[in-house]
């Protein structure tokens, strides 16, 4: 067991060392992009009518005057002190914006994520159960619509159906945890129903292929059922955590690609999260807000598939053994 | 080049049986490839001819005197929008947009990416890690931000939304080819063509693209509806197709202002992406499971 955890933490070690550079990659993408793109932030700041001086003036005080390296470099240095710098909108710390924000949009994403991993989950079993039944006939109609469909098409019609027609929940706005847990829940359900669906059939249809191909072909099957285990616990208890493999990669791959998602569906419910103010900060050309978001997410996707190697390991013992052994 | 022979025949020995699976009966395998590939060639059809043979009212520049019609009006089969354009016209030409920015970015993805992924996967070594690398940092680099900032510095018109897209489309082209590669790389065949002298770039003409087209056409579908939807997101923001010009995602945002008093100015674009978008994936579905064997045997 001691070696077991050894192993897994030399695991641990080496991949968040190979995520170095490409966090790094990341940040400098993104500097790259932000600046070579025509426009400038002085400009936008102050609009059309400002002129030569006063954007000149701005670009000192925001040393915007200063060579691309420069200011990479000053940037990258203040990222190790744990500095993000400063709005150049608003002249807001960086960290305080996103401590601000990022609680509404993690919330609004772990609602997301719970709902439609647990959901799949209870569908894909069941479906999967009996191919070609009815519940796996509703699963492949659910995950096809879902897959078909615009987020923000959804998240329309759930406003139109939900909050104009039945009333059920709020069209826009965010009531804060601590204030109302209720309230709370209600005010993210269908913006997190909107971000959810989509993740909800993809998992489904994964999980489902991935149970039904280790119920038809594998050896351990075919013995738990010589021996006379009932067959939901085969069901529960031999297929499913073997077929959780999939599941898992593919949830920490979407991570990362989920900061697009809140960027389109939490201005149509106006919650005060990261993706209005990413959007805004992107057509102001305000690049401390602009890094500080993707940094945090880039994290949290390096720290995704970490904890999904650690996830492998617990499902499967082959793995726990083979690296604690090397 | 690195292949060496006993992992090759172990190789050729685990592809064994196809898997089983239940195909479905004959009339309804042939219905889930024939109904959507006819209604988007139907739909294409309509947005991109429809407007040259008949005479439909123009998309833009409509009269504030006709606005807000309802559906089913006389000579607005759709009604009018606020403006008073008609929804019909604009939805043909809203079509046109998203054909042509679906294709486009999932063409320049395929090529790109397509190449890109072929190259790593059949050379490996230092090109593999570095093109690799880049795409790890594409995937853990949310790409609308990337797109969103290509859109919003270069100004938003068509065709810069279909650049601005193609930084989705070109790092998941190339890890599939990639990998397609990879798991042809150890094929007898292959060795084969390897040890008779033929050189890279005529192996990858002659045996890696037609044996991993099925998987990269069949993806290309997926690629497409997730393009047409992509273009939506940006116009969404505004970014994507400057108004008055129409397209399906514009229609869509526009009508959010007014989703309580006259829904269909969302419904009815939306209904057209939902349907093109669906067709896209049933079809990429079903042909996937047509040419499920395993690649290069029986085809």
């Amino acid at each position: 067991m001691t070696l077991a955890i050894a192993g897994a933490r030399g695991l641990a070690g080496r991949r968040l060392l190979a995520a170095i550079p490409v966090l790094w990659g990341v940040t400098f993408l993104t500097f790259v992009v932000m600046n070579l793109l025509p426009g400038d932030a002085a400009q936008e700041l102050l609009g059309a009518n400002a002129t030569p001086a006063e954007v000149h003036q701005l670009e000192i005080k925001l040393h915007l005057n200063q060579p691309f390296w420069v200011r990479y470099g000053h940037w990258l240095g203040g990222l190790f002190h744990g500095d993000l710098g400063n709005s150049l909108a608003s002249g807001q710390n960086v960290s305080a914006v996103l401590g601000q924000r990022l609680p509404v949009t993690a919330e609004l994403l772990l609602y997301a994520f719970v709902a439609s991993i647990l959901l799949a989950v209870g569908l894909a079993v069941l479906a999967a159960r009996r191919p070609n039944g009815p519940a796996d006939r509703l699963s492949m109609v659910a995950s096809m619509t879902g897959l078909s469909i615009a987020p923000y098409v959804l998240a329309l019609i759930l406003v139109y159906i939900f909050a104009v027609r039945l009333g059920w929940f709020p069209a826009i706005g965010y009531v804060a945890l601590t204030q109302n847990p209720g309230a709370n829940l209600r005010s993210l359900t269908l913006p997190a129903a909107a971000i959810g669906f989509p993740l909800f059939s993809v998992y489904t249809r994964l999980l489902r292929a991935d149970i039904v191909e280790q119920l038809q072909r594998e050896d351990y099957i075919v013995t738990a059922r010589a021996k006379g285990v009932a067959p939901w616990r085969i069901l529960l208890r031999h297929a499913l955590p073997n077929s959780l493999f999939g599941l898992i990669t593919l949830v920490a791959l979407n991570l990362g690609t989920l900061v697009g998602a809140v960027a389109i569906i939490e201005p149509i419910f106006s919650l005060p999260g990261v993706g209005a103010i990413l959007i805004q900060s992107i057509t102001n050309h305000d690049v401390p807000v602009v890094e500080g978001i993707v940094v945090v997410f880039a994290v949290v996707v390096v720290l995704a598939n970490l904890l999904a190697d650690v996830l492998y390991a617990v499902l499967d013992p082959r793995i726990r053994y083979e690296r604690s052994a090397s | 080049m690195s292949a060496p022979l006993p992992e090759l025949l172990a190789a050729d020995g685990a592809t064994g049986a196809p898997p089983v699976r239940p195909r479905a009966r004959g009339l309804a395998r042939d219905l889930r490839i024939w109904l959507p590939a006819g209604f988007l060639v139907l739909l294409a059809a309509a947005c991109f001819l429809w407007p040259l043979v008949y005479p439909v009212p123009k998309p833009t520049g409509g009269s504030i005197l006709s606005s807000g019609l309802p559906p089913l009006s006389r000579g607005h089969i759709f009604g009018t929008d606020p403006v008073g354009n008609d929804i019909f016209s604009r939805i043909l030409h809203g079509g046109q947009v998203s054909f042509e920015v679906g294709f486009g970015v999932t063409a320049i993805g395929l090529v790109i990416g397509g190449l890109l992924g072929m190259a790593a996967g059949y050379w490996g070594g230092a090109a593999d890690a570095v093109i690799m690398r880049v795409l790890d940092i594409a995937i853990a680099f949310p790409a609308l931000v990337l797109a969103l900032a290509v859109a919003e510095g270069l100004g938003p018109s068509e065709l810069h939304v279909i650049w601005a897209l193609s930084f989705f489309s070109v790092p998941a082209f190339g890890r599939v080819a990639r990998g397609a590669t990879i798991a042809l790389r150890d094929r007898t065949f292959m060795l084969a063509a390897r040890l008779s002298g033929t050189r890279g770039p005529r192996v990858i003409r002659r045996h890696v693209i037609p044996n991993i087209a099925p998987q990269l056409l069949t993806f290309s579908l997926l690629g497409v509806g997730v393009a047409m939807i992509l273009e939506g997101a940006l116009s969404f923001l505004g970014l994507g197709i400057p108004l008055p010009e129409p397209s399906w995602g514009s229609m869509i945002a526009y009508g959010q202002q007014t989703i309580s008093a006259s829904p269909d100015l969302v419904l009815i674009p939306s209904a057209f992406l939902f349907a093109t978008v669906l067709s896209l994936n049933v079809l990429g579905d079903a042909l996937r499971e047509r040419w499920a064997n395993p690649i290069g045997q029986s085809r």
